[in-house]
């Protein structure tokens, strides 16, 4: 906490509870005790102070009570020499100022000087009515909106509460020009963003610059003049507060849970236009209690670090200091920058392409004949490469493309094409750069008229002529991947940026750029292991219909489905917190070997309705995994040979242990831990936890020849890595033994291991 | 405690033999953990090794079999107390009663035994006939019961009487070779009773009142003491809650608690003044643990009502019902009726159809052989490509039917649009929506746009 | 001889308690309906409570529903073509509630406007004194605007709104949140998907004793096995502890009975089948009653005769308890 914002604040803070209590005795002498306070249409009294503090303005003799809880708040102002962090007393401050400012505008109510009637410098002709209630602008005077009634608040806080609407931003002080005032607005407008305006700099306030530039102000336009001074901005926290009454069921005076319901639900946020005197410090870490953050135009100290508010508390952008070439686009930068600091998500609601997009196209076909061009294949090299960024470094939106686009080609030519697509996000991670990427394929074939094919450096696209011909260009490809990656993984990215380029020298520079980081890829998943998290993930997808199937996904095995890694698994979990795939901490070891671990069996009992209680996680001997039933593979034991053996889902033969794959499929599936036997994804072969504690790969002593041969490279690096280079031609399958009594006279002649291993049981 | 099936391997010889049927003594373990095959199969099972294992295999609720020939059925041998758990194994049997003394008993029992109704390609039929002694001597009950089975040959009968005299009349009087269930032996007659169902070797009802289960376990001691093994249970309740209760309790101790004196199926007697009524305790009978049901009312709605709800009840969950993969006709459809194709798993059947049919839309609905998955799973399991929709297509004469070429495939397989493209070319393939619910608004605003 | 020891098993979780209709605060309903707050397997009174009897609800529809089984459509008569006097028909045939249906807002069905829908809802509401459930036309967008107006302009009447569906439940719950309504969470026959709903409800802040689940019907012959069991994991699954399976559960055994073909088919079916008058509420007798024994708590019907037979079968199995 910077001490300079917390003098700013106390002192503040200090200012405004004397400046109400002189307000609240004025009335007090003038109107007497039992004047009435009240807001206009509303059931929940003073609202701040009334969630607060569960008390119930109702007169002005109500009030003292109130400037006395205000000044209970008060600290004094640090001292120069005292470095503390200051935050309690910096956040008291806040609230106090919220109580007096409210207390101070109940006064006002009292005397009938509220909603507040401004001068302005033209009158407008109309004189019509253009906000609501009796509010309007009658020759050269405007009367001001004040608070927001109970309807209008029922109206909105359904929309922020179920995320129509994605937030609200209080607007104090006075924009740079009226230009940038309308920009800063229509900017906010376009994200459909609730805008409540207030505060003045030097008696100049962002009521006046957008009533001088005809914009239209009130409720159906979601832009709301409450006030020209900073007291006013506390109708903004009362309005949040009364949400969180009305939609959050919370009971007044439970101020934490409110405060909290403020900060994860509710996305607003203060944009500080021009100089921040101390009230607007002040009412600021009023703000900050709610989780709301101020983002400021002007040099003052940031309070960068998180907690209160979800990011960073207090941002400075010196409006003149933003890179930009004009006023305008320093305006659309700083209004970026507030998303950010709130978190407001972005959402696009249809991808925006000049032909059609959804699932139905993905299995289109686009045959020589009806081709207008390709990028990749054999004509052509092309990519395709996502990579995080640092948030300063991505434009949510840019699109840039290089060389020839696509009107510049001939029918059915082909040009080379590389796409990097940079993303930001703070939830975003290395690990799930490429789980963003395999998903462009799917991206992209939801074009209508588009062809996909392939990934990373073997991504090879066609377009239509009739798609060609509505208008599509290499930009759309961006836009594509810019709307369905803030769709489809909208709570991991904040930003994303799209460059395309068709330059044969751009494309061959850039694919080497990807190639090492496919191959640095490559590298990390290789070397993640069980041992270096402590977090394995679940999957409870299969549960549908094997009711007590749980998978249990380490980094060294992929789920037996094949499908699911276990980056795979947290990524989903960051997407989708609710969904299939939870946490399950590691625990402690109960057994290293053999891959017990406390966490994963709490979880298991837990998640199969209590009928499995323990899984050892690298062993099938004694309480192997659940299969559920869309296994790749399934692994036997076959006691005659000491070993295992493992078939796969295409392999209809019958096999040495008795029994096809359906048969086994039938024993072992539906959810049964049934040891001796598990259903496996064949990848899991690769792995060095691959069954370690019976003996891994040395101990298969038949496997389907279709998966040998499909992983024959893979399973020979595993061989080798065993130390056994030529034990792969030492393992039967269904050409030379599909009977006990054929697989052991193999077994012998080859000279196979897993007879002169230590028994199994 | 049951055993696993690698604890079973241990127990057994390793030979190989193959003289049980199995190619491995690991496959016979694996089905007799299961409970899918007999110990006895094994001719060289060792006397230690069995005592093990018939204390962990034998069915904790004991098959009884009502009937001989062709008709007769089995019901017990449950492993479950909920179907999910595993599966149902013995549905119960459905058996319609008649006094002795009825004028139309002859009609009845021959309405009974030629009821038969069709359903997802199984023809469901009733199980037999209860004939209730009306009272009076026993050579009367003995020429009802003969004139039901003269009525309804080989139709497998329950012989309801508490005078075991009148049971062993009709039992003697050529009753007998037909192994009916006899119903019921009491605290009363226990005596008379299991020494008729020794003479003849037929199962034995035991009955106790108001689910007096002290009493059922005494009566069972009882009957077996005196010879009779073949037990089913009637708890007697008479209230639906009771009912409830005794029959959760009695499959409660027959799995959990290993109570093998009451380890027997049971009998529901769901009879009542109505057949609302009937049928709401008959339903209960079904999904709670009856192995057979007594009603009273010979109501084809409800007959139907309770076959159905019993296939449903008995399908394995690990093995749903398969649809027939042909083209069906939902409402009548004409030559220009849209056409769908979708997979043999019954449910995504009955939801496609049900969205259809409940939108009154005629359609063309193509079932393919997806070995009964859904959409999804036979898409990724290979069951359900683009070269087996193209052969359902071209097997089923739709193109006969259809004036149009116009194929919609579920939205979940949109992928395979080129490829059945490519298979079927001289038709339009289109991607209808990914749920049933979505289709009427599909047909009505894209289909015919 | 000793004697028998009854299996008692030990639960530790029970189901939620979830109360529709209020007579103050803004409620203006004669009588409420509390369900839910099982500590046992449905009727098993020998092991714990089931405090509150299953309630049965009557499907009524804001337009005559001409696609109704002409077998409906007999036993209500005229009383169809009117909301209001439809319910109090349906509150004589022994409704502990009126479900009513907004249908004539659906775009497909007239596109009624939201003043009509809540002008609807106001009717019944007068006509009866019971706890209503109020679903929407079943189109995603329609279902929020209609559902909210409603939602607001009856406030504090505890209503349940329906549908909550995984693609379309956050504007519905904010407007239960804000006028003290529950909702009706419906997923497709999943256990998982059931308690994923749950949890985001819950997220938004809606207390959990204002959501009831709908673990979506399938009727006798169409997929009734699926529910059933789905039903029997999920209410063991409340038993057991799991909090997000502990809602009370909602089955329209009535709707999905009666669109079946054998709720609608007349003639040209085999005798077997019986004639339409029986068969129909046959099959939304056998649906019911095997859903009330999976779990339901609150079960929606379509036929007066149904419901007098649903009634009775309660009658019996919470006899003694």
């Amino acid at each position: 906490m910077s001490r300079y914002i917390a003098t700013r604040a106390i002192r503040g803070a200090q200012g405004m509870v004397r400046e109400a209590e002189e307000a609240v005795n004025a009335a007090l002498v003038e109107l007497g005790p039992d004047a009435p306070v009240a807001f206009t249409n509303t059931a929940y009294y003073l609202p701040v102070i009334y969630a607060f503090t569960g008390e119930k303005v109702e007169k002005l003799g109500d009030l003292p009570a109130i400037i006395e809880r205000a000044k209970n708040l008060l600290h004094p102002v640090p001292s120069n020499n005292m470095w503390l962090p200051y935050l309690g007393e910096t956040l008291d401050s806040g609230i106090a100022t919220l109580f007096a400012e409210e207390a101070m505008e109940g006064a006002r109510f009292a005397r009938g000087t509220e909603p507040q009637v401004i001068k302005l410098d033209h009158a407008r002709a109309d004189g019509a009515r253009f906000t609501g209630g009796d509010l309007g602008v009658h020759g050269d005077k405007m009367k001001l909106n004040g608070p927001i009634d109970d309807i209008q608040l029922r109206a909105w806080g359904i929309q922020l509460v179920d995320g129509r609407m994605p937030g609200f931003c209080a607007i104090v002080g006075c924009a740079k020009s009226n230009e940038v005032a309308v920009k800063i607005v229509r900017e906010l407008q376009s994200r459909g963003i609730l805008i409540f305006l207030s505060g003045n700099v030097n008696g100049r306030s962002i009521i006046h610059q957008l009533q001088e530039e005809g914009i239209q102000l009130g409720y159906d336009t979601f832009t709301v003049p409450f006030g020209i001074d900073t007291i006013s901005a506390v109708y903004a926290l009362g309005f949040a507060a009364r949400s969180a009454l009305t939609f959050g069921g919370m009971d007044a005076g439970n101020a934490r849970k409110i405060m909290l319901y403020n900060k994860y639900r509710v996305f607003a946020f203060v944009l500080a236009l021009g100089e921040v005197d101390d009230l607007k410090y002040a009412t600021a870490a009023g703000a900050i209690s709610f989780g709301f953050p101020t983002i400021a135009d002007t040099r003052i100290p940031q309070i960068l670090p998180t907690g209160v508010t979800t990011y960073e508390h207090v941002v400075s952008m010196p409006f003149d200091e933003i890179p930009g070439a004009d006023d305008m686009e320093r305006t659309e930068k700083l209004i970026q920058r507030c998303m950010e600091v709130r978190g407001v998500k972005v959402k696009i609601a249809k991808v925006p392409i000049p032909v059609s997009y959804g699932s139905a196209f993905e299995g289109e076909r686009i045959r020589k004949d009806i081709m207008y061009a390709e990028f990749g294949g054999k004509r052509s090299n092309a990519f395709e490469f996502l990579r995080m960024k640092p948030a300063d470094e991505v434009e949510d939106g840019k699109i840039t493309v290089s060389g020839t686009d696509i009107d510049g080609m001939e029918e059915g030519g082909a040009l080379p094409l590389g796409m990097v697509v940079d993303v930001s996000g703070r939830k975003m991670q290395t690990d799930f750069e490429p789980i963003l990427e395999r998903q462009f394929h799917y991206f992209i074939n939801g074009v209508e008229g588009i062809q996909h094919n392939g990934q990373r450096d073997i991504a090879w696209t066609r377009i239509s002529k009739s798609t060609f011909g509505k208008g599509f260009r290499l930009e759309h490809f961006g836009k594509v991947i810019h709307a369905r990656i803030h769709e489809v993984f909208g709570n991991i990215v904040d930003k994303v940026q799209v460059h395309l380029t068709t330059d044969q020298a751009e494309v061959d520079e850039l694919i080497e750029v990807a190639r090492v980081a496919y191959a640095e890829r490559n590298e990390r998943i290789a070397n993640l292991t069980d041992e270096s998290v402590d977090t394995f993930y679940s999957c409870l997808l299969c549960q549908s219909f094997a009711p007590n199937h749980v998978c249990v996904i380490n980094p060294e095995r992929v789920g037996l489905c094949g499908a699911y890694n276990w980056l795979d698994c947290k990524a989903s979990y960051e997407i989708n917190p609710t969904g299939p795939n939870q946490p399950v901490a590691k625990g402690l070891v109960i057994d290293a070997e053999k891959g017990e671990f406390s966490g994963p069996n709490e979880y298991i009992y837990q998640n199969s309705n209590q009928a499995v209680e323990r899984v050892t996680l690298y062993s099938i001997m004694e309480a192997p995994l659940t299969s559920c039933g869309c296994f790749e593979a399934i692994m036997v034991l076959v006691p005659e040979a000491n070993g295992f053996m493992i078939v796969s889902r295409e392999d209809p033969s019958m096999t040495p242990c008795g029994m096809t794959f359906s048969t086994l499929a039938g024993t072992a599936g539906g959810g049964m831990q049934t040891p001796g036997m598990m259903g496996m994804g064949k990848y899991y072969l690769t792995s060095k936890k691959f069954i370690s504690a019976d003996g891994g790969m040395k101990r298969i002593v038949w496997l389907s020849s279709n998966l040998r041969e499909s992983m024959r490279p893979a399973l020979q690096e595993v061989c080798e890595r065993e130390g056994m280079p030529d034990l792969l031609d030492k393992i039967a399958d269904e050409t030379v033994a599909t009977t006990v009594e054929d697989l052991l006279p193999f077994l012998e002649e080859k000279g196979h291991p897993a007879l002169t291993m230590d028994p199994l049981f | 405690m049951a055993l696993s099936g690698l604890q079973i391997y241990k127990l057994l010889p390793q030979t190989n033999c193959k003289e049980c049927g199995f190619p491995t003594c690991l496959a016979f373990a694996m089905k007799l953990a299961q409970k899918g095959t007999e110990l006895d199969k094994c001719p060289y099972v060792s006397d230690d090794a069995r005592t093990a294992l018939d204390a962990a295999s034998a069915p904790p609720i004991k098959l009884a079999t009502i009937g001989a020939g062709d008709r007769a059925f089995g019901v017990g041998n449950e492993t479950v107390m909920y179907r999910h758990e595993k599966t149902f194994v013995h549905q119960p049997g459905l058996v319609v009663r008649v006094k002795s003394d009825a004028a139309d008993l002859a009609d009845v029992a021959a309405r009974v035994a030629g009821y038969s109704v069709e359903r997802v390609g199984m023809t469901l039929t009733l199980d037999g006939l209860a004939v209730e002694d009306a009272g009076g001597r026993a050579a009367a009950y003995a020429a009802a019961v003969a004139a039901a089975r003269a009525a309804a040959p080989g139709l497998p009968l329950v012989l309801m009487s508490a005078d075991a005299a009148a049971i062993d009349a009709a039992l003697a009087g050529g009753a007998a070779a037909e192994k009916p269930l006899i119903h019921a032996a009491t605290a009363a007659n226990w005596q008379a009773m299991a020494e008729v169902a020794k003479k003849h070797a037929c199962p034995l009802v035991i009955k106790v009142a108001d689910g007096d289960l002290d009493g059922l376990l005494e009566l069972s001691g009882q009957v077996r003491g005196a010879g009779v093994e073949d037990l089913v249970l009637d708890p007697g309740a008479t209230t639906l809650a009771g009912e409830l209760a005794a029959a959760t309790q009695l499959r409660r101790l027959a799995l959990k608690k290993g109570a093998r004196e009451l380890g027997y199926p049971l009998v529901a007697v769901a009879a009542a003044p109505t057949w609302q009524a009937e049928l709401v305790r008959a339903t209960q009978a079904v999904g709670k643990y009856a192995g057979v049901i007594i009603l009273d009312h010979f109501e084809p709605a409800m007959l139907y009502s309770l076959l159905t709800l019993r296939q449903n009840i008995y399908t394995d969950p690990q093995k749903p019902i398969q649809m027939e993969p042909k083209l069906y006709e939902i409402g009548s459809p004409t030559a220009d009726s849209p056409v769908l194709i979708t997979t043999n798993f019954s449910l995504t059947y009955f939801s496609v159809a049900g969205e259809v049919e409940g939108a009154g839309i005629p359609t063309w609905l193509l079932v393919a052989d997806s070995d009964g998955q859904s959409v999804l799973t036979g898409w990724a399991a290979g069951k359900f490509d683009a070269e087996k929709i193209a052969k359902t297509v071209k097997g089923s004469g739709i193109e006969n039917m259809v004036g149009h070429k116009k194929l919609v495939i579920p939205g979940h397989v949109a992928g395979l649009s080129g490829e059945v493209e490519e298979e079927l070319p001289e038709w339009k393939i289109m991607v209808g929506p990914r749920d049933a619910v979505d289709i009427p608004n599909y047909i009505k605003n894209v289909w015919g746009a | 001889m000793t004697p028998v020891e009854i299996p008692v098993e030990k639960w530790s979780g029970a189901v939620r308690e979830v109360t529709l209709g209020s007579s103050y605060g803004g409620g203006t309903r004669g009588s409420t309906v509390s369900v839910g707050g099982e500590t046992a397997l449905p009727f098993l009174g020998f092991e714990g409570a089931m405090p509150h009897r299953p309630a049965i609800a009557v499907e009524v529809q804001d337009m005559h529903p001409a696609d109704w089984s002409a077998e409906l459509q007999a036993a209500w008569g005229d009383a169809m073509d009117d909301a209001a006097t439809w319910a109090q028909k349906a509150v004589e045939a022994g409704a502990d509630l009126i479900a009513l249906k907004l249908r004539s807002c659906h775009p497909d069905q007239g596109d009624g406007s939201c003043e009509d829908a809540v002008r609807t809802v106001e009717r019944v509401l007068a006509a009866v004194p019971v706890p209503l459930i109020v679903y929407g036309p079943g189109s995603a967008d329609k279902d929020n605007e209609v559902l909210v107006a409603v939602a607001e302009k009856t406030k504090g009447e505890q209503l349940a709104l329906g549908l909550c569906e995984d693609k379309n439940y956050r504007t519905i719950v904010a407007a239960a949140l804000g006028n003290g309504h529950a909702v009706i969470a419906q997923t497709p026959i999943d256990v998982n998907l059931a308690k994923q709903l749950n949890i985001l409800i819950s997220d938004m802040g809606l207390p959990l004793e204002r959501v009831l689940m709908d673990p979506n019907t399938g009727a006798l012959g169409y997929g009734l096995e699926y529910t059933y069991s789905v039903m029997e994991r999920l209410r063991l699954a409340a038993l057991m502890g799991d909090s997000m399976t502990q809602q009370p559960m909602i089955c329209t055994a009535g709707e999905e009975a009666w669109r079946q073909k054998e709720g609608r088919a007349e003639g040209d079916v085999p005798e077997a089948w019986g004639a339409l008058a029986e068969r129909g509420v046959a099959w939304e007798i056998s649906t019911a009653t095997t859903l009330l024994e999976s779990g339901a708590d609150i079960l929606v019907l379509r036929h007066p005769a149904s419901v007098s037979a649903m009634r009775d079968a309660l009658d019996d199995l919470t006899k003694g308890a």
